[in-house]
């Protein structure tokens, strides 16, 4: 593929431009499995730059891959047909903070923790977080509707998206959206942006909506000898009508990990929940969280640890912050690799899907983790194995399969807050086959040359492990 | 490379990165989760993925298994380091991120690579080979060899440097220096000062912050318009870096005071904070001799996670330079273009 690198160093300067191997290796990968190298790797600081990138690229028929801090899971983007990357980390400007309209207007490389800290002076935050807040950015997470540990009180990116600035594939720039709390001016499209992961258009502006910081937080802590006790006491608290700011699952092997990783001195039982509930009233958060208490003890939870501190929340809750990288001490000789990692089940289904997943994997003789913010019924997994055997992968391979047939089997989604990318392609649309020619229609209607993140979601190939080079060197 | 250790490259080929090789198996536990991102100083200054610790293990990883070829733009990022730790330290999955790149430096230096990044180079025509610079060292990074006969040089091993720059402070000739572009050599530090005095003329206080002790708890995006403060936060890595021309070049830019943060005595990584306590108390004589008050400069130590400790002090800090007011002899010497 050719690229003009000088005419790209003319619209965002030399130092702003690659083509190194160093950086287009260590660009050709995410957090995922996946692996392809681009061919150049731009940095644009403002929208114009941005403009005069997409019409270059828009001509000559060159793929264009937003990255924001590249922790996705999925392969969202690698460049698998490759092209420019395009880093959106330095327009990182928190342009507006607005307590009177509720509002921010940021640059997409924002990132998540920044902005909160810039918001709590106020009294304020933004409430999507993924465990990854601390670099992943607002571009980042609109592509891929992230959510996190609050989502089961406060949802989803797409509830935090008023408008945005994006700029299409042939440059134009186009306003989506409004400044309002709400509109019914015509089609959603600020929303078709989001979860599109990069493959309509690029974000380089948004206007997200922020709530008050509640002055109370109180986390619980229990313990259960059954996973499924754990997943029944969560839907308990669901059904229940209680209002967790957070609920919060992790399983034995999770524990065992985070253990070891952290010296946490956690007890080692079948599976942990974590409880929180916030707000202005202290009376009101110990009412939820005495009610969300009684559930967990209804259920055989034990041991169950209450606090207000910050500092000890903080302690509580950090073996589950950084679950997903502790996965890998688990055990020696294996690794946790991205695989199936965020399916989102119907919250009566929590139980039984846990204990499927568990038994799938004994079954199939394959180490896996689950974990997640099962009160917003996203269930995390993570494949364990020895990256260097193929046969692993085979087994991976099967175990997937038949996880997702099960998930979409109750009702369930491939991916609650991750994005499809290339890894969740197949079983995705396997599934929704139903919508994919329609998806397919919107994007070619957007982007007609199919510049933009190609190959991926609808268009994804469908043998995951052949779409691309694994980043592990097997055999 | 030249040519010569290209064809020694090539024909040793086998052989090459037997020292980071036997860390394929930790390379693989890096899940890629980029959490180590929010803690490097050097992807914080140059925001390319290629400086994080997760690119660095990327490349290393990459060579080992032989999917790339090591070429002069890898070497130049693999020696882009200070060994801070922060990366190791944090790294749920205990991937040992600065041993690994230790192993890679040597192995890559053995194959005949140049190499400079934030490896300290001695200027041979400034340095008098007073010695001055060894002892400074920790790692023991700097000795006096035999040159030829009567002769002698300071030799920097470079797979021992950590680039923590405790000798350029500490080097009376100036001829210890490191390379620009990661903004912590003397002439960028100077800059940052000036910038931040001219673009804030509100600003009392120049604070400068230990990387190792508070740098991960500062922001990485910008919000410029939103967050005026009366002091500037500048990371100068190890407090020992602070040299005297740097707090005085402050005060001549403008500041009121100059607060140097950095980690308690006992819990220096280079020992650096002694070295700092001492010149600022000389500092503050010299104050004194010129009738400026010597609380205008103020030494305190913070641990890791501190940062409440930090923000308070700092507010004190400033509380009190505006019961000082301006510098006025400073004042003076402007008016008469001094």
């Amino acid at each position: 593929m050719k690229i003009d690198i000088d005419k790209l160093k003319k619209i965002v300067g030399g130092d702003n431009v690659s083509d190194d191997v160093a950086d287009l290796y260590v660009y050709s990968s995410d957090a995922s499995v996946h692996q392809a190298l681009p061919s150049a790797i731009v940095r644009p600081q403002s929208i114009e730059q941005v403009q005069k990138i997409m019409r270059y690229a828009n001509k000559n028929k060159i793929p264009i891959v937003p990255r924001g801090a590249g922790s996705g899971t999925s392969g969202h983007t690698v460049p698998i047909d490759g092209g420019i990357i395009l880093d959106m980390k330095q327009m990182n400007r928190i342009l507006e903070i607005s307590p009177e309209d509720m509002l921010v207007r940021v640059e997409p490389g924002v990132v998540d923790d920044d902005l909160n800290r810039a918001l709590k002076p106020y009294g304020l935050f933004y409430p999507p977080a993924p465990a990854s807040s601390r670099i992943a950015t607002i571009g980042g997470e609109i592509a891929a509707n992230a959510s996190g540990v609050r989502s089961v009180k406060y949802g989803a990116t797409r509830d935090y998206v008023l408008g945005m600035k994006v700029v299409l594939a042939n440059g134009k720039l186009v306003n989506l959206g409004s400044n309002t709390r709400v509109h019914s001016s015509g089609y959603q499209l600020e929303r078709l942006i989001v979860g599109s992961e990069g493959t309509l258009g690029v974000v380089v502006e948004a206007t997200m909506g922020i709530r008050p910081l509640p002055k109370f937080r109180c986390l619980g802590v229990t313990n259960f000898d059954k996973l499924e006790d754990a997943g029944n006491a969560i839907s308990d608290i669901i059904s229940s009508g209680s209002q967790p700011s957070m609920l919060e699952l992790m399983d034995k092997i999770g524990i065992i990990a985070v253990n070891k990783a952290m010296d946490l001195n956690l007890p080692e039982v079948a599976a942990i929940i974590m409880f929180e509930a916030d707000g202005n009233v202290k009376k009101a958060v110990d009412f939820e969280i005495d009610k969300m208490k009684k559930i967990c003890e209804k259920h055989n939870g034990t041991g169950i640890e209450l606090s207000y501190d910050v500092a000890e929340r903080t302690r509580l809750f950090s073996g589950r912050k950084k679950l997903f990288a502790s996965l890998s001490k688990y055990k020696e000789g294996i690794i946790c690799t991205d695989l199936a990692d965020d399916m989102g089940v119907p919250n009566s289904k929590i139980a039984v899907t846990a204990k499927k997943i568990n038994e799938i994997a004994e079954r199939n003789n394959v180490i896996m983790a689950v974990y997640g913010h099962c009160g917003s019924g996203v269930i995390h997994t993570k494949i364990m194995l020895d990256p260097k055997k193929k046969s692993q992968w085979k087994d991976a391979e099967k175990v997937i399969e038949e996880l997702y047939d099960y998930v979409h089997s109750v009702g369930g989604v491939t991916s609650a807050e991750h994005g499809i990318g290339l890894s969740k392609a197949p079983p995705w649309k396997k599934a929704r086959g139903d919508i994919i020619p329609m998806m397919r229609s919107i994007k070619k209607a957007l982007d007609p040359n199919n510049i933009l993140n190609p190959h991926k979601i609808m268009d994804a190939p469908d043998d995951w492990v052949g779409a691309t080079n694994l980043r592990y060197k097997v055999g | 490379m030249g040519l010569l250790g290209k064809i020694f490259y090539i024909r040793e080929k086998g052989n090459n990165f037997k020292r980071s090789k036997k860390w394929e198996g930790e390379l693989n536990k890096c899940i890629r989760c980029g959490y180590c991102y929010e803690l490097c100083p050097l992807f914080k200054t140059n925001n390319w993925e290629s400086d994080t610790p997760r690119g660095k293990l990327l490349l290393i990883y990459g060579m080992i298994t032989g999917e790339i070829e090591p070429t002069q733009g890898i070497v130049d990022k693999i020696f882009q380091c200070f060994y801070c730790k922060n990366c190791s330290d944090n790294c749920s999955a205990g991937v040992p991120v600065t041993d690994i790149l230790t192993d890679a430096r040597a192995d890559l230096i053995e194959a005949g690579f140049e190499v400079e990044g934030t490896i300290v180079k001695v200027d041979e025509d400034l340095c008098s080979v007073c010695g001055v610079c060894v002892p400074v060292c920790k790692y023991e990074a700097l000795s006096i060899e035999e040159k030829g006969k009567d002769q002698h040089e300071i030799i920097v091993d470079k797979v021992e440097c950590r680039g923590c720059g405790l000798c350029v402070s500490a080097c009376p000739s100036g001829a210890i220096s490191q390379k620009d572009g990661c903004e912590i050599t003397l002439p960028e530090l100077h800059m940052k000062v000036s910038n931040l005095l001219k673009e804030n003329k509100d600003m009392k206080a120049i604070v400068f912050c230990c990387n190792w002790s508070l740098f991960p708890g500062m922001q990485l995006s910008e919000s410029p318009t939103l967050v005026k403060t009366p002091y500037g936060l500048i990371v100068s890595m190890c407090s020992g870096r602070v040299a005297p021309e740097l707090v005085l070049n402050a005060f001549e830019e403008g500041a009121w005071g100059v607060m140097v943060a950095g980690c308690p005595p006992e819990e220096c990584d280079h020992d650096g904070n002694y070295k700092t306590r001492r010149r600022l108390v000389l500092l503050k004589n010299v104050l004194k001799e010129l009738n400026i008050e010597p609380e205008r400069i103020k030494l305190d130590w913070f641990s890791t996670g501190e940062s409440a400790k930090l923000s308070k002090a700092i507010d004190d800090f400033v509380k009190k330079l505006e019961k000082l007011g301006p510098i006025k002899k400073m004042e003076a010497s402007k008016k008469f273009g001094g």
